[in-house]
Order: C-alpha cells, then sequence, then structure tokens
C-alpha cells in the first residue's frame, strides 16, 4: 500500500466527522450523544465533530427504533452521506427495537435498510460508550479504505436511484 | 464580566477531561448486562415474563430448559432481577460492551432441572441441607 | 515591484507556503483555546490538517450541467483570492508595494464572502439560501464600518499603499481606526457571536449544506486563509516600525498569534447572535465610531 493510501487510512482514523440523525427516538440517546460533547468527556479530543449536513459527515450515528414514517428519510440521509463512511447504531432501539418490538408503528431494526458497522448497546448507552463505539467506527472506515486501496468514487448502487429520485424532485 | 473571569479560571484550571480510553467509574447501583446462575435457577421463568423487551428467552424440556439473554435486546429495566425468587439473576455495574455484529452478546444456557425442594408439612421432610433453592419452600398459594 | 517579488510574495512568504501552514495553525489556536476556555482539551496539534487531506479523499456527489461547474469553482476562487489576498500583506519592510494596493487587498478579502453567498444560491438547496441571504445581510452590515474604518486610516496619511500604512506614525486616529476593525473582524470570520451564516444545527451548514469532499477541503483552507488575512491586516498595522528584515517576520507573527488568541476569547465567551441583532449591532453601535474616525480623518486632511 503506498503513501498516499496510508496518510489516508491515518487521517480517517484520526479525524470522524459525524452526523446524527433520529428516527424516532424517545431522545434517551441523543441526549447522551451530545452530552458526548461536554467538558468531560469531550469527544472533540478525538477529532470527532458533530457537522451540520451529512455530506460533510463520514460517519452516521442513528439513534432511535426505526419508524415507518422515517424509513425513506434514513435512506436518504444513508445515500448523501459521501465517500468512505460508516454506520453507528446508537442504544439498544436501532440494533434490535428494544421494548417496542411488537409496534405497529416500526419498520424493523436499522441494519434491515442499511448496513451498519457498530452497535453500541444500552439504554441510553453511556457518553463514553458512545465515544468508544464512533472511535472503532473510525478504525472500520481506515481499514475498510485500506482495503480497498483506491480514492473510491462511486456510491453503493441502491443509491444511484436514491439520488435520481432526489435530483429528480430538486429539478422539477 | 463573570463570563470572562469563569474563561480564565477554566483555562488555567487545567481540563476536566477523561482522556481516551479512559472511562469513569460507575456507582455500584449501576443497572447493566444481567448475570445468570444456572445453578441457582429454578426454571419458573417468570424473569421472562416481566421481560419488557423480550430479551429473555426460556423454553422448557424434558428435564432440561433452555435459558438465553441478549444483551442488545435488553433495556436494563431490572425487572427479571427483581421478579428472580432464586436470586438467580444479578445486574452488573458495568456498561454492555459495544459490538460490530447482532446478536453477538447473546448468552443461552441449557439447564438441567433439579430435584424439587421437599414439600413443606410433610413430617420428617425439613432437610434443608440439600434444598437447592435458599428460599424457603412456600405453601402453595403463597404471599406473592 | 517586479515579477519575481511579485511570485515571491505570492508563493512562499507571506504567500501559500507560509499562509497555508498558518492557515492551519491558526485555526487550531482557535479551536484548542476556545476549549481550554471551556475546561476541555481540545483538538491535537495536527487536527486541522487532518481534516483538510481527509476530505481530500471523499467522494463528491455527482453534479449535472453548469451547476457542476459552479458549484466546483466557487471554492477555487475563494481560496485564489483569499491567498492572493495574504500575499499583499506589507510584512517584511522593504518588499515594495504598488500605488493603491490597499484597495486591491480589500476587493480579495471579500472575494470568499461573495463566493460563499453564491455558492448557497447555486445549491438550489433551501438551506443554502436561507443561509446565503444570512451571510448577505451580515456582509452589507459589517463592511460599512470596516470600509469606512480603513479609508478613514488611508485618508489621514494622503496614501492607499499599504506599507506606507504600516509604517504611519501613532495618532489617536490611528487606534480608532483599528478598533472599528477589530471589531469587524469576527462577523468577517464568522466566529461567535457573528457565527451566523454556518449554523451547524440551525440551517444545517447553510451554504456549505451541500458540499463534500474536495471542495469542502477548498472552503476550509479559504477559510484559514481568511483568518491569516484579516488578522495579518491588523497586526501588520499594529506592528512598530521594525528595520530588521528577520525579526519582521516574527512579530508580524506574534502579532497575529495575539490577535487569534483576543478573538477567540470573544468567541468562547458570546452565544450568536440572530441576524436582526447583528445586524443592528454594526449599523447603531459601532457606526459611530466608523463616522468619527472618518470625519476626523477628513477634518485633519482639510486643515494641512
Amino acid at each position: 500500500m503506498n503513501l498516499w493510501n496510508r496518510m489516508m487510512c491515518f487521517c480517517r482514523r484520526k479525524s470522524p466527522w459525524l452526523f446524527h440523525m433520529n428516527s424516532g427516538s424517545c431522545n434517551g440517546c441523543d441526549i447522551e450523544l451530545v452530552a458526548s460533547l461536554s467538558p468531560r468527556y469531550d469527544a472533540e479530543q478525538l477529532g470527532i465533530r458533530l457537522e451540520g449536513s451529512p455530506r460533510h459527515a463520514d460517519i452516521l450515528c442513528i439513534t432511535g427504533p426505526v419508524t415507518k414514517n422515517s424509513v425513506n428519510a434514513i435512506k436518504t440521509v444513508y445515500c448523501q452521506v459521501c465517500g468512505p463512511k460508516a454506520v453507528v447504531a446508537i442504544g439498544s432501539c436501532p440494533a434490535t427495537t428494544n421494548v417496542f418490538i411488537d409496534s405497529r408503528t416500526l419498520a424493523g431494526p436499522l441494519n434491515k435498510h442499511i448496513p451498519v458497522d457498530v452497535f453500541v448497546p444500552g439504554c441510553p448507552p453511556r457518553p463514553d460508550a458512545i465515544i468508544q463505539g464512533v472511535a472503532k467506527a473510525a478504525e472500520i472506515l481506515a481499514e475498510r479504505s485500506a482495503a480497498q486501496s483506491a480514492v473510491p468514487a462511486v456510491q453503493e448502487p441502491e443509491c444511484a436511484e436514491a439520488i435520481a429520485a432526489e435530483s429528480g424532485e430538486v429539478h422539477s | 464580566m463573570n463570563m470572562l473571569i469563569m474563561l480564565w479560571r477554566n483555562f488555567w484550571g487545567g481540563a476536566r477531561t477523561l482522556r481516551f480510553p479512559a472511562r469513569p467509574k460507575v456507582t455500584g447501583r449501576f443497572r447493566g448486562q444481567v448475570r445468570f446462575d444456572p445453578s441457582l435457577c429454578t426454571g419458573c421463568a417468570v424473569c421472562r415474563f416481566r421481560c419488557t423487551s423480550r430479551a429473555i428467552e426460556y423454553k422448557a424440556g424434558k428435564g432440561e430448559f433452555y435459558w438465553s439473554y441478549d444483551p442488545g435486546q435488553c433495556t436494563f429495566c431490572g425487572r427479571c432481577v427483581e421478579g428472580c425468587k432464586a436470586q438467580a439473576l444479578s445486574q452488573e455495574s458495568a456498561c454492555p460492551p459495544i459490538y460490530t455484529n447482532l446478536g453477538e452478546l447473546k448468552k443461552s444456557y441449557t439447564v438441567a432441572r433439579k430435584a424439587p425442594a421437599p414439600k413443606a408439612g410433610a413430617p420428617a421432610a425439613k432437610t434443608s441441607a440439600a434444598a437447592p433453592t435458599p428460599a424457603p419452600v412456600p405453601a402453595p398459594g403463597g404471599d406473592e | 515591484m517586479n515579477l519575481t517579488t511579485a511570485l515571491a510574495r505570492l508563493l512562499i512568504f507571506p504567500g501559500l507556503l507560509f499562509a497555508v501552514p498558518a492557515a492551519w495553525f491558526f485555526l487550531w489556536v482557535e479551536r484548542k483555546s476556545v476549549a481550554m476556555m471551556q475546561g476541555r482539551i481540545g483538538p491535537p496539534f495536527m487536527q486541522p490538517t487532518l481534516d483538510f487531506v481527509k476530505l481530500l479523499g471523499k467522494s463528491t456527489p455527482s453534479r449535472m450541467g453548469i451547476e457542476g461547474w459552479l458549484m466546483r469553482a466557487w471554492p477555487l476562487i475563494a481560496v485564489s483570492s483569499a491567498a492572493g489576498a495574504v500575499a499583499l500583506l506589507p510584512v517584511l519592510p522593504s518588499s515594495g508595494g504598488f500605488e493603491g494596493d490597499l484597495i486591491l487587498l480589500l476587493a480579495l478579502l471579500e472575494l470568499p464572502s461573495v463566493c460563499i453567498i453564491a455558492a448557497g444560491f447555486t445549491s438550489r438547496s433551501i438551506f443554502g439560501e436561507i443561509g446565503s441571504a444570512r451571510e448577505a445581510a451580515l456582509a452589507v452590515a459589517y463592511n460599512v464600518v470596516f470600509l469606512l474604518a480603513v479609508v478613514s486610516i488611508a485618508a489621514a496619511q494622503h496614501t492607499f499603499r499599504l506599507d506606507a500604512l504600516a509604517q504611519m506614525p501613532n495618532t489617536p486616529l490611528r487606534w480608532l481606526g483599528i478598533a472599528a476593525m477589530l471589531v469587524c473582524l469576527p462577523a468577517k470570520l464568522h466566529i461567535n457571536p457573528f457565527s451566523l451564516p454556518n449554523a451547524e444545527q440551525e440551517i444545517y451548514s447553510g451554504p456549505m449544506v451541500e458540499y463534500a469532499g474536495p471542495e469542502l477541503a477548498m472552503w476550509e483552507l479559504s477559510h484559514g486563509l481568511e483568518w491569516v488575512t484579516a488578522t495579518g491586516l491588523v497586526a501588520a498595522l499594529v506592528a512598530p516600525h521594525v528595520p530588521m528584515v528577520w525579526l519582521a517576520g516574527p512579530v508580524f507573527v506574534a502579532l497575529s498569534f495575539a490577535i487569534v488568541l483576543l478573538l477567540s476569547v470573544l468567541a468562547a465567551a458570546t452565544a450568536r447572535l440572530a441576524i436582526d441583532t447583528s445586524v443592528r449591532f454594526y449599523w447603531q453601535c459601532t457606526l459611530i465610531f466608523a463616522v468619527l474616525a472618518i470625519s476626523s480623518a477628513l477634518i485633519l486632511r482639510m486643515r494641512t
């Protein structure tokens, strides 16, 4: 693996930018995620930045059992995240829908819709567990790009229709 | 002005951050993963009944039963621990670990059923030395 | 100045070779000092550099037609104009300038803001439009004060040459103008309390919402170069006249560093102001000082 790829793997591990998305959660996990930016836990010491736009982020942090209303939004946002990306499911809800297991309004656990890399269990997980999960996702991102060993340029195939639909709406 | 004083004190007071990967200690009452002791379990399945999120599975078989617990499904409420008469369940005071594959943390046990404790009321049957449960054998229709 | 001097200033000092690492350094200083004032450890030293390199390796979304061309062009224009503005700074005493280079510096310093506004509208996203509208309103507000302050300093000295302004004598008017410029710097650099245009959670990063990968890296770089230029302009005007070449450079860097720290204290101490309060701040509170500065300059000119 040449120097550029090694440098790129190093930088991807050291600079994970997050985008946080709530797919119907009770907000407990969201509060703990934001608490991980507070001075005691300080996610910024690892270079983690909470970004405003999914296009800026590498790691998508999703909370909440995926409600039926939010499935399309989750898929759209997943496709909007560019380049090498990783997904962290925060809390027990995205992993297994937790206590809402029989609910009519849910569309199943998260990995039915998008590939998930790291699960952070807890209800809600502690902020230090969330930071550990994001650090693990950053390592997975670095290893994945080392395995590909090329600058990724294309999105996954199922994102192509999503992009076409989204740009069709915009241009209309 | 107060704000500037606060910033000055913060700046010279040093950071109060935990350096990664140090984690804070949790208290003894922290509700973490559920720990199961097969030697104490009587197979009553109250924990499965009380579980709010179906993290505990129980299947009865001939002379044995199957008990499993999935921390990924668990919501760490502690109802199973409260409901276990045999005190076979307890919660560890540590955060559950992160994992990368679904169902990785699930633990399952196949427990052989023990011989039932002798019933109270039989004249000379107060043999509590070999009784498997520490709780006293209740009369039927007890104080639930 | 001749071609070699111009190229040396553009490429070496205070041009790209100095300005790009200085931009990353100043971005780190701002983040680290804000973090330390909030009682946490901030990012490690190389963090802005690592962010930049990581962004270079990400893919960009596919864009069609003229929109794609424009979206790719705006960050490049912003970076090149910011780099040109850095090159014009009068750091070394005898590096030469030309008549009117102050005006060119102000124009080049303004271009990144114009590019942000245009990029927000080009992205055809409603968040981009809101962010661009806010950036435009803020630019109109602070530019009045900023330009009046700079023009007052220049009018008092009868010159528009930067190196002459850097060596001007100490008058109260000069400090009034520099104070007015310092007040405009937070709005120019989008830090608290005037960080409205790239409000992260409120409008999904505003004009930058559709940017990713290398284009976003260029935007971050132009932001860093704006830091170097804006603080460098104030530092060059504030700096005492140092005849030795080898001392002028470190004095300039030290003064810029001090201004960056001052702005970080302001950023840590305040919260974001809404657009009406920001515009009112510049047009009601600070305009009076800028008007005082320019009228004193004109009165001094008429007397001499």
